[in-house]
């Protein structure tokens, strides 16, 4: 029995129930098509100020529906009892954490790709000389939201606030990822040049956080 | 070597003791009843031996090994554990379930369909788990215990929610299992019904074990 096998039984099995509930892509989904639409309102009219406040405004949509996200990731397992069986895979349970955060990772790409259509929609933000690094930003915050709030919400699943105590946590931890993926996304929009620093930095953000998770998961998932 | 043991373990939920200073020993080849009140601490003893529940004082071998070691993890997949909940994804019909915890457990999915016709699951194996009546769920996370022939059984209640036919059943099964050599140990009270003849009998109160019985 390999942990690579366990982490994609687990992977797969998630995607599965994602696609057939639909509640946290749904959710996710509906939330960033309302903001966005709101933002189209309040936002100034003006082209160079929607490119200017569209790179923070972006994420935090991202951030906030990622929350929804998140917070039901360990759902399906907290119902039926059903985590009993992730605890008991005969292999280190990290491998459990890397097949649920990559799932978690896929499913905020799909909303980072959908959020960003949103916002051509509705404030006619252009991606075609800006789409590469945009792209590389998304699956970068992707990976590091996901990696910290699966960590977090495994943390938070027998909690009685957990609603509440998953965004208190991972908020702080996650600003370098905020700041890094608006910057990145800023500066592609506008034209500049990414500092190669910059994507070192948010790639090893994620590293931490992908081994973290990894190394102490094992812990997390025991009562 | 004892194929489960364990020396003085204790399990605390802050303030609360629900198990203290528990020492056994489980050779192969036996059925063992684990009697006690509601809140004796069955569940939790259970749930230790599992491997769900580090205890917070004590040590746990299962044959031979330690299973809260990363380096030991593979002798969990020689355990089956039933809890009071069937542990099966509700949106997910009995087949998935069964062949996503073959999956996780390295067992072969030819193992799927002998064990779902001795449960006599067929008529709903492809029904969402969620849609299943409470005796269907529990022969459903049966079903899913047995997944690897385990050499440890632990079943909490496991007749909750079974009819008489399916109940005795579920009776021969567990006989079998240890005759093949199989421990198998199970949590239940008198209440549940007309228990099988079981080789040894632990009796828990207030969390510790008070007796202990050849034959019950």
């Amino acid at each position: 029995m390999s942990g690579a096998s366990v982490a994609r039984a687990v992977f797969a099995k998630d995607l599965l129930l994602d696609f057939r509930t639909r509640d946290r892509l749904g959710h996710m989904a509906v939330f960033a098509l309302l903001v966005v639409a709101l933002l189209s309102i309040a936002v100034p009219a003006s082209a160079d100020e929607r490119r200017a406040w569209s790179p923070a405004l972006l994420w935090m949509v991202l951030l906030f529906a990622s929350l929804l996200g998140l917070a039901r990731s360990f759902q399906s397992e907290a119902e039926g009892g059903a985590l009993a069986l992730l605890v008991q895979a005969p292999v280190d349970r990290g491998w459990v954490f890397l097949g649920k955060a990559a799932a978690n990772a896929l499913a905020l790409f799909g909303v980072a790709l959908w959020t960003a259509v949103l916002f051509t929609v509705f404030l006619d933000v252009d991606w075609s000389e800006a789409w590469r690094p945009a792209l590389a930003a998304g699956a970068l915050g992707a990976l590091g939201l996901a990696a910290l709030g699966t960590l977090l919400a495994a943390m938070s699943v027998a909690v009685r606030f957990r609603e509440f105590l998953l965004p208190v946590l991972l908020f702080p931890l996650v600003l370098p990822v905020l700041v890094l993926a608006s910057s990145i996304t800023g500066a592609a929009l506008a034209g500049r040049p990414v500092p190669g620093l910059w994507w070192g930095v948010f790639a090893l953000y994620d590293w931490v956080f992908v081994v973290l998770g990894y190394l102490v998961f094992d812990y997390v998932l025991e009562d | 070597m004892s194929a489960v043991e364990l020396r003085g373990v204790g399990k605390d939920y802050g303030p609360v003791r629900a198990l203290h200073e528990i020492s056994l020993a489980l050779d192969a080849g036996l059925l063992v009843w684990l009697a006690g009140a509601n809140g004796a601490g069955k569940s939790t003893l259970l749930r230790v031996l599992g491997s769900l529940t580090r205890p917070t004082r004590g040590s746990v071998s299962l044959f031979g090994v330690d299973p809260f070691r990363a380096a030991c993890a593979a002798v969990r997949g020689r355990v089956g554990f039933l809890g009071q909940e069937a542990s099966l994804y509700g949106e997910l019909s009995v087949a998935e379930n069964l062949h996503f915890c073959a999956r996780l457990r390295g067992v072969a999915e030819p193992e799927l369909e002998p064990i779902a016709a001795e449960l006599e699951l067929e008529p709903v194996l492809h029904q969402r788990v969620r849609t299943l009546s409470q005796g269907y769920r529990r022969r459903a996370g049966l079903a899913r215990a047995l997944l690897g022939s385990p050499s440890l059984l632990l079943l909490d209640e496991p007749w909750n929610g079974l009819d008489a036919a399916a109940g005795e059943r579920l009776t021969r099964l567990l006989v079998r299992k240890r005759d093949g050599g199989a421990v198998v140990l199970v949590a239940a009270h008198e209440a549940s019904g007309p228990l099988p003849r079981f080789d040894r009998t632990l009796r828990l109160e207030g969390g510790s074990l008070s007796a202990e019985g050849a034959a019950a």
